[in-house]
């Protein structure tokens, strides 16, 4: 059920997948991150600054809003 | 589990270990100044010296992001505490009183002060790595 909220979902696990199983410590380390922080990501705990975005894009050599989707929000 | 859990934790555990020693002390011994456990409180630096600031180490935006939002958590409940104490201090003993306090007693303040401080920030740390989309 989408959200009142607007939201920001990515399709970063799906990614990694598509390129060879990319383990999330290989992708934090290409991204300049933690793994931490890729968990989060990837658990929609956390929305990522511009640059990570773009950063984590490049990793996937795709562009950004391939990786990431913003979501309106339901009408109130 | 991240370095700043572990320093939260870490740091949680000395917090509360202080104050237990603070409570067995005034409720065991009742003779001297109970200030002498705040030392306890220097535990809370080994960690930060060996793992969160570890030279080598860098934050990344969220932890970083995190860090920041803890630190003014801690800030924010050290102004309120301080304000309330003020005010506390000024509407029972009137605006114009005049206090006089032993200098162990505004040392005991200054201690409980940073445990407030460290406490907020490594629960607010703790929290936040845990919940919130923003975090």
């Amino acid at each position: 059920m989408p959200s009142q909220e607007p939201e920001i979902k990515n399709h970063i696990r799906r990614l990694r997948f598509d390129h060879g199983e990319m383990t999330q410590d290989q992708l934090a380390k290409q991204a300049g991150v933690t793994r931490h922080t890729i968990m989060a990501l990837e658990a929609g705990k956390y929305f990522p600054s511009l640059l990570l975005a773009f950063r984590i894009a490049r990793v996937f050599g795709a562009p950004v809003e391939q990786v990431f989707e913003y979501v309106e929000p339901l009408p109130r | 589990m991240s370095d700043s859990e572990k320093w939260a934790w870490w740091t949680l555990g000395v917090v509360v270990l202080t104050i237990a020693a603070y409570g067995a002390y005034v409720a065991f011994v009742k003779s001297g100044h109970a200030a002498l456990v705040f030392g306890l409180l220097a535990l809370a630096a080994l960690p930060a010296s060996r793992r969160r600031y570890f030279p080598c180490r860098h934050f990344d935006e969220r932890e970083r992001a995190i860090a920041g939002k803890a630190a003014l958590a801690g800030f924010y409940a050290f102004w309120l505490a301080f304000a309330g104490l003020i005010n506390a201090i000024g509407l029972i003993k009137g605006w114009n009183a005049t206090l006089t306090v032993p200098v162990w007693t505004l040392i005991e303040t200054l201690c409980w002060a940073l445990i407030l401080v460290v406490g907020v920030q490594s629960l607010t740390t703790l929290v936040l790595y845990r919940k919130g989309p923003h975090a």
